[in-house]
Formats: C-alpha cells, structure tokens, sequence
C-alpha cells in the first residue's frame, strides 16, 4: 500500500532521482491541504451509513425490478448483503482519500470485485448506479453544498470553515469513476 | 510502504471500519511535522552532488590505502562506484525524508546490505566515516533550518548504526 508520499518515492527511485522541485512542491500543497483531506474523510465517514442507505434505496428506486421476487435485493438478505458491500467500497474510498493514492482502493477492493459480482450474478450496472449516488452526496457533503431538497428529514450540514475544496473534491471523484469504470 | 498514513488505514482496515477521529488526529500530526522533513529533503535534493563528492572525498582521505593497488578505490571504474555508492545512500536519505519514516532505507539501503558487502570483500569503515562526515558537516541555518536538520542527521545515524 502507497500514500502520497511513498507513491513519489517508487517512481523516482524507477529513475534514480532525487525528489527535488516540481514533485516536492506538490507534496507540499498535500501538507498545506491537509487540514481539507481530513475533513473530507471525516464528513464521508461521518455520514457514511446515510451515504450508503441512500445510494441503495435511490437504485431501487429506479429499478424496482430488484426488490421483486427474484430481483437481486429482494429477500432481506440480499439487500442487506448489497448495504453491506457499499460501505465496504465507500471505506476503501475514505483510506484512498485519506493517503492520497489509490493503491489501497485497488488492491484490496477492486482487484477480482467485477469478476466475483459476475460470478454471483450481482448486476454491474445497478451497482455502478449506487456507486455513482455515494459519489453525488459524497461530494455534496464535502463542499457543504447539499441540501434540505435533496436531505429531506435527514439533511445534515457539517460544521466546517469555507473554502476553495475543488482540488480535494475532485480527486474524490476520481476515487468514485476509479470504482464505477472497474466495474463496467 | 510503511508510514503514518498506511499503518493507520491498515489498522482501520483489519478492524472494517472508517477512518476514526484519532485516526485522523495522527495523520494530522504527521503532517504537521512534515515541513521540516520537506526543507531538508529539499535541500538535499538541490545540492546532492556536492554533499556525496565532500563526503567520499573525506572517507578517501581518511583511508587513503583504498588508492592502493587491489584496493577498493583504485581504478577510476572504483572510483566512480565508490562515489555512486555514496550518492545512493544520500537519495536514499532524500526518500526517507519525503516518506516521513525508514521504510526506503530499510527496503533499499540496509536490506542484504551486510551480505553484500562481505561478498564483494568491501570494508564498511569507509562508508561510517563518509556518512559521519556528511552529518558533522551540515550546519544550520546556513544548509538548512535546525528542525531540518535534526531530522536529517538522525537518519544519517541511523544508516551508520546500520554498519555496525
């Protein structure tokens, strides 16, 4: 497993390189950020059981086909295995954030998840559309942007000090297609 | 690799939970301490060259007999291996310090270390003395600020304990 700093490593040491100028600068907008990556994992890990039950009522919502006799969410079970497998993808998205690399997302989460999905018949697609909700209310809560319209009863504001989050918010994105295009 | 942030999220992940507030808590120290370990990492970096030439060239004073026929440092092929060497163990240094921890040393640098040497029948005296010439020569705040310095030095020990 990689973080920021240890990715920077492993490649400069692929070119016998010293770490000088242009990578250490970006190493050290990493540090001055810091204090925005961790509130980013915090309001995610905060409200991930929100995050997580939203996302899969709102694919339901959308395919009621799956809560249906013979629909992949439809005992009890099922959907409660489904609930279960977004938080685990959400967490390896919260570590991946957290270090600011992805190795930890792909080697314990994604490596083998399409083809196991494939061989217990859980429908990509859905799963990809669940995934694409976490990221919408993941990323609204990072910026502080989501809504009582959209929060309804559970609407939650964090407390957080406003600022420019447009570099860590889209780097949490990436996180999310990371997930989404390993699984279509 | 080993650091603050991948030993936290590993912990978190044998236990199957989110990034706890404490979790974050040392993350956040961690990298409070950084900037430090960036300046010296930084300095390092701009002016390796001299520091691995000053350091060789004091360890070749020191043992001069390595000039000697047979020696380790006499032919210009051993000359510049010998100086490579140095450099190596100076990016190594430069690794550690943007990492925060050993872990680039210990994987790279010390790993199979004292094998090696052996079977090449290289004297690790030479080394010492280079890499405690590198740490008494640094100053600050003409090389670098004191904390920088701190951290640097103390992983020079630690590849001089590593020889011992």
């Amino acid at each position: 497993m990689l973080d920021a700093f240890s990715r920077a490593v492993v490649s400069a040491d692929s070119k016998t390189a010293c770490i000088g100028g242009d990578e250490l600068q970006s190493l050290k907008n990493f540090i001055s950020e810091g204090n925005k990556r961790l509130d980013a994992v915090n309001t995610i890990a905060s409200n991930a059981s929100c995050i997580v039950s939203d996302a899969v009522a709102g694919m339901i919502c959308e395919n009621q086909g799956l809560i249906q006799a013979g629909g992949n969410c439809y005992p009890n079970r099922r959907m409660a295995a489904c609930l279960r497998d977004g938080e685990i993808v959400l967490r390896y998205i919260t570590y991946a954030l957290l270090s600011g690399d992805a190795s930890v997302l792909e080697d314990r989460c994604l490596n083998g998840l399409k083809e196991t999905y494939t061989a217990l018949g859980v429908p990509l697609q859905s799963t990809g559309r669940a995934v694409g909700i976490m990221k919408a209310s993941s990323l609204a809560h990072i910026n502080n942007t989501n809504s009582e319209e959209y929060g309804g009863k559970r609407f939650r504001k964090m407390e957080m000090k406003d600022g420019d989050c447009s570099a860590i918010t889209s780097e949490a994105a990436s996180y999310f297609d990371r997930v989404i295009s390993a699984l279509s | 690799m080993k650091s603050v942030v991948t030993t936290v999220v590993t912990s978190a992940d044998a236990a199957g939970r989110f990034p706890s507030s404490s979790d974050l808590e040392s993350v956040q120290g961690s990298l409070q301490r950084a900037a430090a370990r960036m300046e010296a990492a930084e300095k390092l970096a701009s002016n390796i060259d001299n520091v691995a030439q000053e350091a060789y060239d004091a360890c070749i004073k020191k043992y001069s007999y390595l000039n000697n026929e047979g020696e380790a440092n006499s032919t210009d092929t051993f000359k510049s291996k010998c100086l490579r060497d140095i450099k190596h163990y100076m990016r190594l240094v430069n690794y550690c310090l943007v990492v925060g921890g050993t872990g680039p040393l210990d994987e790279w640098g010390i790993a199979g270390q004292r094998e090696v040497y052996r079977s090449l029948n290289l004297p690790t005296a030479p080394y010492v003395e280079a890499l405690s010439f590198a740490r008494n020569r640094g100053c600050a705040p003409r090389d670098m600020s004191s904390q920088a310095l701190v951290e640097y030095n103390s992983l020079l020990d630690y590849i001089i304990n590593s020889f011992s």
